[in-house]
């Protein structure tokens, strides 16, 4: 299905069943069936190695952000050594703009579990971590019941379908900490730890969860999983945009008439995903500025919209990035100061407070944009945000300082006018 | 040998090591805060960045690829990289500060972050002068501040516990202190609290930090973030004398400074010494400073009446010395002390031998469970092995005091017997007794004669710890009969080499009345018409070192070379 024809795609992430978080009705549905397959149809699959195989051939990208290749992560796993190996994943979900595994905790948990064990097969995994941000404690709850229902149908426990494959399975959940969204954080956090990032190296698939190998990967990701071993690496991948396959959880939200999440292809445009699967702007106004895929993702100017489509390859060119395709969208009456002083506020309340340029830089962006929110900054201000940000971007031991410095270099950057106009005048006479 | 180029230098390396740590052991420099020889990396105050490259090799080949001009190509990192957790490879290429321009200002970048938030108290800061962000700033650091806004306030004067005070604006976040209770003394008791710019350390709710290892948290605080209620606003680092010393109030022996202003030691800091205690000391250790400077005997006393009086020098080797003559050699008994240096038993055996008296003895001043299997000790005194070594006969309680009973005249080298419950003030009734003291205690209480010697901060002498290693000590101040500038044990501080005449700092206070106890001897010595010659702590060891096997090979030279020297025994490891 290619990303113009959306309109006709059905969802296969949250299709509309009812009832579908229900085990029965998921199995009704065809569920657990890909995990059948993978440990008792040996024609199909031949051992943990031909399912690494056939998720990496599907590429699968990571839906956490960063759109790495899911299958080639996996095969970084060292050989099994008898001791235990941890699938860790990662629904803490805090990027603003950004809520889309929700959704699948709610209306699908299943397909989400049965990914997770189909990936702790593939890679020999002891036992699977389910990490949810503190906030979702209702969405928590739903997990619970769901692998409890899991564990009574022998889907999770010792000898899974008489294959002999044994793996456990934890629901955890953060404390309302953004950073513990950061991969290695949430490892710390796991562990009951404060959560500061790790330094790297070690990489989790070395060194992870309690010393040992570990993979970390997003709700979103492992629930496509199920869909690769049932219909095949090449369906998946014929899907959407080339360069980033699959269905995709659009969250869409701002100044539209029908925020939301939207399950369709990648690659669907902006313009369409706007206009016609949000229901149009608000009130009628103009379309001012899009964040395309949570607030770290640099901010695009109308103007910069013509013909991008959400995929990587296309927002790359545009100037930005698909992160986790959570589409925030501005109309004409968006004072640009304020949106980039509170996305600055949200990075300087959580930095964890490790590494000094992150630590000390993002309260000062912070405070030279309220500076000049209220009216009294300089363009000098301006100036020197932009070489904080600078400052900061590379030289910290995680990605929450570039997090926190590309939207405000890219915003200022972009709407200049704007940020100047704010700005007390000169007292001097410009040369 | 592997190699590896820093700054256009090769050099060779062996085995695994930290690249911060290579580059400061070969004499050169890179800024650095949150980094600790004895912890581990957490690369987070990112100060030490540095541009590393590794060359490229043929896959096939393995040999290095070459460009145009011979030279290896070079795959540079993406990104700046923390050297401290960076561990050295073979070939790798590193760009420090010295030689990159990048690598200079993310330097700069990360003291302008690190100054944004930071009060700049440092007139009335204790860690000023002695201050990592303050030299690294004036090395490394910006001209100016950019930094305009208002900055962050935090909790200042918490007493974290009985030792420690913390100024939360101050820290850096560097968690060194926080590795130092999870890493060396396993407290576990600090912790970060809050996210981002509003974190400092703290204990948990409703604890204290009374670690008993709590103020080394303060020496490698590289800010001036945690302070010793003790010490803190007591002096200015620059005006301090900083003489290496040893621990005397355990027998582990911790390598220690003494720092003196005025003829007073105002603070005791660990010095480093791989073999015994590395970077650490247990906070009683530094608590010891006091018995230095408080409650000391001066000037000889003689007991009249049941009263002490003070008396003359003179008198006080009449007194003795006609006391020794008249008593039947028998009946006189030595005491020496695991309390006091090798050089003051072996004087006091001199003495013992000479006149024909029994062998001294000395009880040792164990308390069983006192230890902690780290730098603290069951063992209470510095020198309980020098005695053994030296041939003094070890006895117990009991047996002492039947010693004491059969004696007429005992002879007491500084040793506060009855305060520990060895012998009983009423054991030395009807005895003469003459006692060496540093310090007034129950035991100087009995003394029909009261010597004052000098402590371990007034003279150079030996001590042999638990583990059998001789160290020693230097003098930290001036008695009433030394002056610094003619004592070359004594070390130089500041004031001696910089000062002018308006600040130079020669006080003629607090210095105390006495003398060596081997000085004491030899003049004894002289009275009675022995001959010993005991000059000093140096000389001393040196004829100990020819007459005692034990101590062949030692010298003062030898131990300041080494930092001790292991006597035998069992193998010395720092636990860490």
């Amino acid at each position: 299905m290619s990303s113009a024809d959306w309109k006709n795609y059905k969802p296969v992430l949250i299709p509309e069943i009812k009832d579908l978080h229900k085990i029965d009705v998921y199995e009704k549905n065809g569920g657990y069936e890909a995990l059948k397959q993978v440990l008792t149809d040996k024609k199909k699959f031949d051992g943990p190695k031909s399912v690494i195989d056939e998720v990496k051939a599907a590429n699968i990208r990571g839906r956490g952000g960063a759109g790495f290749n899911a299958g080639l992560k996996w095969s970084f796993m060292p050989p099994a050594d008898g001791g235990p190996r941890y699938l860790a994943c990662n629904g803490d979900e805090s990027e603003p703009g950004t809520f889309k595994d929700r959704k699948i905790f709610e209306y699908n948990p299943h397909i989400f579990i049965e990914g997770a064990l189909i990936a702790a097969y593939a890679m020999q995994i002891t036992s699977i971590y389910v990490y949810i941000r503190g906030e979702y404690i209702d969405y928590v709850k739903m997990m619970e019941k769901a692998v409890q229902d899991a564990y009574d149908k022998g889907y999770i426990g010792k000898d899974i379908l008489g294959s002999g494959f044994n793996v456990e399975f934890h629901v955890t959940y953060g404390a309302g900490a953004y950073i513990c969204g950061e991969e290695t954080s949430m490892l710390e956090s796991i562990e009951g730890k404060r959560g500061y990032p790790r330094v790297k190296p070690p990489f989790p698939a070395q060194k992870g969860l309690w010393g040992r190998p570990t993979t970390i990967n997003n709700i979103e990701t492992l629930s496509c999983v199920p869909l690769v071993i049932k219909n095949g690496a090449s369906w998946f991948s014929e899907i959407g945009a080339k360069n980033h396959p699959g269905p995709i959880l659009y969250g869409i939200s701002g100044h539209v008439n029908r925020p939301g999440v939207y399950e369709l292809p990648s690659g669907v445009p902006v313009h369409d995903l706007i206009n016609e699967v949000a229901g149009g702007m608000r009130n009628g106004k103009k379309l001012k500025a899009i964040i395309p895929g949570g607030s770290s993702t640099p901010v695009l100017r109308a103007d910069q919209l013509e013909g991008v489509s959400m995929d990587s390859d296309s927002l790359r060119e545009a100037g930005s990035m698909l992160g986790t395709a959570g589409l925030v969208v501005m109309d004409e009456d968006t004072d640009m100061v304020d949106v980039l002083w509170r996305i600055a506020h949200f990075y300087h309340h959580e930095s964890c407070g490790q590494c000094t340029p992150c630590r000390d830089g993002t309260g000062w962006l912070e405070k030279i944009l309220l500076k000049i929110k209220n009216g009294d900054g300089e363009v000098k201000d301006l100036d020197l945000l932009l070489d904080i940000t600078t400052q900061m971007e590379g030289r910290t031991i995680c990605a929450l300082a570039d997090a926190a410095a590309w939207p405000v270099r890219h915003t200022i950057t972009r709407f200049r006018d704007e940020f100047e106009a704010r700005c007390k005048k000169s007292v001097h006479a410009m040369a | 040998m592997p190699e590896v180029f820093i700054d256009g230098k090769r050099f060779e390396y062996e085995g695994e090591q930290r690249l911060l740590q290579f580059i400061l052991d070969n004499g050169m420099e890179i800024p650095f805060f949150c980094y600790h020889p004895s912890m581990s990396a957490p690369a987070n105050c990112r100060q030490c960045m540095v541009k590393i490259g590794q060359p490229k090799k043929d896959r096939e080949t393995g040999e290095f690829e070459l460009d145009e001009n011979g030279e290896r190509k070079i795959v540079w990192f993406p990104k700046l990289q923390t050297a401290c957790n960076t561990m050295i490879a073979d070939g790798m290429v590193v760009l420090t500060q010295e030689t990159d321009e990048l690598v200079e200002r993310a330097q700069k970048d990360t003291l302008e972050f690190i100054l944004a938030n930071h009060p700049l108290d440092c007139p009335i800061c204790d860690q000023a002068g002695e201050c990592p962000l303050q030299i690294q700033t004036y090395k490394y650091g910006p001209e100016g501040s950019r930094f305009e806004v208002k900055k962050v306030h935090k909790p200042k004067r918490v007493q974290l516990g009985p030792r420690v005070i913390l100024d939360a604006e101050r820290c850096i976040n560097c968690t060194r202190c926080v590795r130092f209770t999870d890493e060396i003394s396993k407290s576990h008791q600090l912790t970060i609290m809050q996210r981002g710019d509003k974190n400092y350390p703290v204990t948990a709710p409703g604890r204290e930090f009374d670690d008993a290892y709590s103020l080394n948290t303060v020496d490698i605080c590289p800010v001036g973030a945690l302070t010793s209620a003790d010490f803190r606003f007591k002096a200015r680092v620059w005006e301090m004398n900083q003489t290496p010393s040893i621990d005397i109030s355990n027998g582990k022996g911790c390598n220690i400074d003494l720092w003196t202003r005025d003829n007073l030691i105002l603070r005791i800091t660990p010095r480093y010494n791989e073999a015994v205690n590395d970077h650490w000391m247990p906070d009683i250790g530094r608590e010891a400073y006091k018995l230095f400077n408080e409650n000391r005997v001066q000037r000889p006393a003689q007991k009249l009446d049941d009263e002490q009086i003070n008396s003359s020098w003179n008198n006080a080797f009449e007194t003795l010395a006609e006391k020794i003559e008249s008593t039947d050699k028998k009946e006189i008994l030595f005491i020496g002390s695991p309390h006091a240096s090798v050089e003051e038993n072996y004087s006091l055996m001199t003495l013992a031998n000479l006149l024909g008296a029994k062998t001294p003895v000395f009880t040792t001043n164990i308390i069983e469970g006192y230890g902690d299997g780290f730098l603290l000790d069951d063992d209470q005194a510095p020198n309980t092995n020098g005695c053994r070594l030296l041939g003094l006969e070890e006895k117990d309680a009991k047996s002492l005091k039947k010693e004491v009973k059969s004696a007429k005249l005992i002879v007491l080298l500084n040793d506060n017997l009855i305060d520990r419950e060895v012998l009983e003030a009423g054991d030395l009734n009807d005895k003469f007794v003459a006692v060496f003291a540093t310090n007034r205690t129950e035991t100087s209480k009995v003394a029909n004669i009261l010597i004052p010697v000098t402590t371990a901060a007034e003279h150079a002498a030996s001590y042999v710890n638990v583990d059998k290693r001789i160290q020693r000590t230097f003098p930290a101040k001036e008695t009433k009969y030394t002056d610094r500038r003619l004592d070359i044990e004594m070390s130089e501080g500041r004031l001696d080499r910089y000062g002018t005449s308006f600040d130079n700092w020669v006080t003629e206070d607090n210095k105390v009345d006495c003398i060596p106890f081997w000085n004491f001897v030899s003049q004894l010595g002289e009275r009675l018409g022995l001959k010993i010659e005991l000059r000093n702590g140096r000389e001393i060891l040196d004829e100990i070192s020819n007459k005692i096997p034990a101590f062949s090979g030692v010298s003062y030279e030898e131990m300041d070379v080494q930092s001790g020297i292991s006597l035998g025994g069992k193998k010395e490891t720092v636990k860490s």
